[in-house]
Formats: structure tokens, C-alpha cells, sequence
């Protein structure tokens, strides 16, 4: 940033990504409360499975 | 004199009036040299009283978040304001250190003692938060005990300088000013995080090793730290990290010292991930390796490490990911997150590289593993 220009402050949104341990199909969804990394996720579309979170961070919308 | 002047007055009526050169050359000077530090001192007084401001309206905003958080496990007789604003003003008072020796054995109770006090504090508080939760509330004072001392430094300075008089006090409190709103901004920003139990960017150590331990049986080591082990290339590979997804970083150095001294597993090799500040100009998710503990902290944790790896002559290695303060606080970023296939990969080059099959190697994921399973 400048010294004389301004840069409005964009809250990042948080997003958590689920994999299936079976398919390996990933899915990107928007953090849900109780989210956690490793914890079971929802059921795989493609194979049935249970899925995993391997990830949860914030990204700054562009 | 009036040679200069004349140049920059060409028509000369200006430099022909003595009255009007006066009071458009000397009297600025003279001006100048009497209040000039005192325009300065007002100038500085108000920048840092702006500041000042803004570190009371982030101090009062995260003791109400605290207090809000709270609230919902407390039965609604308990005068929880009065509690917190206890909570705010705990202090730990450091060791004498005039004779170093056994310095880290006294820090150590200290530090058992002050987060004691507080789980059992909070505990009797909120008796229907689970273990998770109090590690939030924990986190969460944590972060408001933190900008409620910045407010009170930074205001002791303001009415230092400004009761006597004193530019060169407030100008040390300016100088500071960009790098100190920076942290409490980033302080502010963890609140909604730490709230919601999302991950933090000092997480990421955690985040790789726990990867390697979904599925496996953990074993407890030290307080809210756990083991699990897997085989790797023909190797024993224990994994170490803070028993999440609750807001903890665990005792490794207690742990290690336990695998290696008491239950005499005989390690060849210990590789430590952790999050490390970055320089300006480093880029954030950068991985970097070396040599040596990683690990932050007050050094208590990191001088056991050393002690014991010095003993048995174990090697270690560090993994550090990149990063500023302000991101180590705040919820884990992409550029971060992307840093754990580059971590995966250097663990298994260390493992290949440095060690044999049959060999047993521990890896320890450093930081706070809030919103971090295992």
C-alpha cells in the first residue's frame, strides 16, 4: 500500500475442503461451525464414502 | 543576505522593506526555534491520542466478544464482567535471573502454574463447556488480555510524555505506532476465528503431522499432546502434535523427553514443522529447512528439545513455514495452506535421506492446533 492511497478492507471468506479417502474427489464448500481439520465429512456423491476435511483457510475474495 | 532574497523576490519592493523581509524571514525562524518542538509535540501528541483510540475501541470490543462467548455457559446469577476484567489483569512475574541457573525449571512451573490457574478458573466458570470450548474461552482471553496490555503500555506513554512535556518519549511510542496497530489488528481479526474454531496460520506445523495420524491409535504423552505411529519406507516414524481440534499446544518438550527417557525408544532422527516469522520480501508459505529446534514459546520447550536431542546425539531437523505475525494469529490463509504438500514432501525426502530402514523417527508438529484433529 501507498502512503497516500487507500485500500478498503475485504473480510476473507473461510473455506473448507472435504476429500474422499476412496475416489479421491475434493469439494470445496464454505466453512461450516463445528468444521474441523480431520474430522468426517459429509458422504462422497461419487463412491459412498465418508469424506474427510483435509483443509480449512481464508481466502481474500478478488 | 538580500543578494538570495532578491532572486526569489525579483521585483525588489519585498527585499527593499525591511518590516516585510522581517516578518516574512525572521519572524518564521524565530517562530520556529521557540514553538517548533512544541507544534511537533502537539503533531505527535495527537497521532499517538488517534491511536490511543483505536486501541481502546478494539480492547473494549474484545472483552465484550469474551464476555458474549462466555455468557452462554455461565449460570446468569455469576457477575461475569467483573470476572473477566479479573481475567484481563492476571500477570505472571518472571524469575530472578541475576543467577541464571535452573532459570527454566522455575519458568516452567510458573508457566504450569498460570495456565492451571486459568483452566481451573474457567472450568468452575463454565461448568457445561467441554474441553474444546474452554480452550476457546482460553484462547479468546488470551487475545483480550493481549490488547488490554498494548492499550495500557501504549496509553502509559501517551500520558507520560504528554505530563512531562517530553517529545523524545512520545516519538519512541510513534515510531512504534505502525507495527503495534498492525498486531492489534491482527490480534482483533483472530477473535471471529478463534470463536468459530477455525484453524490458525501457527497451525500449520500441527496441520501436516495430523494428516499422518487420522486413523492411527493415539497415545498420550505429556498434557494434551499425542503420539501415533506409522511405518514409512521401512522406517518407525512416531508423529507428535497438541491434542486438537481444542485451542492447545501441548508440552512436546515434556512429551519428547518422556519417549526418549522413559520409555527409551531409540530415535535416529527428530524433524520438527513449525510456522516461522517471515522477513519482509520473504513470501508467505515459503518452506524452508535447517537445522535445530524449531519452536517458539518462552524457551522452555525448546531448551528440554535441545537437552534431551544433546544427550542422546539425535539429529534435528527443522521445517518452517513462512510467515508474518500478523498471519500466525489470524485464520489460516490459502497461501499458507499450501505450503503442507511442499512439508509432505520434504518429511519423506528427510526420512529417505537421513535415515535407514529399521530406524525410528519422530516428527513434531509445532504450534496451536485449534480447529486441528487428528
Amino acid at each position: 500500500m501507498g502512503l497516500f492511497t487507500f485500500r478498503k478492507k475485504v473480510k476473507p471468506i473461510v473455506y473448507t475442503i472435504e476429500e474422499c479417502p476412496k475416489c479421491g474427489r475434493k469439494v470445496k464448500r464454505k466453512f461450516k461451525p463445528g468444521d474441523y481439520v480431520y474430522k468426517e465429512g459429509e458422504v462422497c456423491e461419487k463412491c459412498n464414502a465418508k469424506m474427510l476435511i483435509t483443509m480449512i483457510y481464508a481466502e481474500t475474495p478478488t | 543576505m538580500m543578494g538570495w532574497l532578491g532572486e526569489i523576490f525579483p521585483t525588489g519592493r519585498a527585499t527593499n522593506d525591511p518590516l516585510l523581509s522581517f516578518m516574512l524571514f525572521y519572524l518564521p525562524i524565530m517562530f520556529l526555534i521557540v514553538y517548533g518542538q512544541k507544534i511537533q509535540m502537539w503533531m505527535v501528541l495527537n497521532e499517538v491520542g488517534r491511536a490511543l483510540k483505536k486501541f481502546k475501541v478494539m480492547r473494549d470490543k474484545a472483552r465484550n466478544e469474551v464476555i458474549d462467548h462466555i455468557k452462554g455457559f455461565v449460570r446468569p446469577d455469576v457477575d461475569l464482567t467483573k470476572k473477566v476484567d479479573g481475567f484481563l489483569e492476571y500477570f505472571t512475574i518472571s524469575p530472578v535471573d541475576l543467577d541464571p541457573s535452573g532459570i527454566i525449571r522455575k519458568l516452567d512451573h510458573l508457566m504450569f502454574v498460570k495456565d492451571e490457574r486459568m483452566e481451573r478458573e474457567l472450568e468452575l466458570l463454565a461448568k457445561d463447556a467441554d474441553k474444546v470450548q474452554l480452550s476457546v474461552m482460553e484462547n479468546l482471553l488470551e487475545v483480550a488480555s493481549e490488547l488490554n496490555y498494548i492499550y495500557k503500555v501504549v496509553r502509559h506513554y501517551y500520558l507520560l510524555g504528554k505530563k512531562m512535556a517530553n517529545l523524545y518519549i512520545l516519538l519512541q511510542i510513534q515510531m512504534l505506532m505502525p507495527i503495534i496497530l498492525q498486531e492489534a489488528e491482527a490480534l482483533m481479526g483472530a477473535i471471529d476465528g478463534i470463536k468459530a474454531m477455525q484453524p490458525l496460520g501457527d497451525g500449520i506445523g500441527p496441520l501436516v503431522v495430523g494428516g499422518f495420524m487420522v486413523g492411527k491409535e493415539k497415545k498420550r504423552l505429556a498434557k494434551d499432546t499425542v503420539i501415533a505411529e506409522d511405518e514409512i519406507k521401512g522406517r518407525r516414524v512416531i508423529f507428535m502434535k497438541a491434542e486438537g481440534p481444542a485451542g492447545n499446544v501441548g508440552k512436546p518438550g515434556k512429551a519428547i523427553r518422556r519417549l526418549i527417557d522413559e520409555m527409551k525408544v531409540k530415535i535416529k532422527l527428530i524433524v520438527m514443522i513449525d510456522a516461522a516469522l517471515k522477513l519482509e520480501g520473504e513470501k508467505s508459505g515459503e518452506v524452508a529447512e535447517g537445522i535445530g529446534a524449531a519452536i517458539g514459546g518462552i524457551g522452555v520447550d525448546k531448551y528440554e528439545i535441545e537437552e534431551v536431542a544433546t544427550e542422546y546425539k539425535i539429529p534435528l531437523y527443522a521445517i518452517v513455514i513462512k510467515e508474518s505475525i500478523a498471519e500466525a494469529i489470524s485464520v489460516l490463509r490459502s497461501e499458507i495452506a499450501k505450503a503442507k504438500d511442499k512439508v509432505i514432501e520434504a518429511i519423506y525426502r528427510l526420512i529417505d535421506e537421513k535415515t535407514s530402514k529399521g530406524d525410528v523417527v519422530l516428527v513434531v508438529g509445532v504450534g496451536n492446533t485449534l480447529g486441528i484433529g487428528q
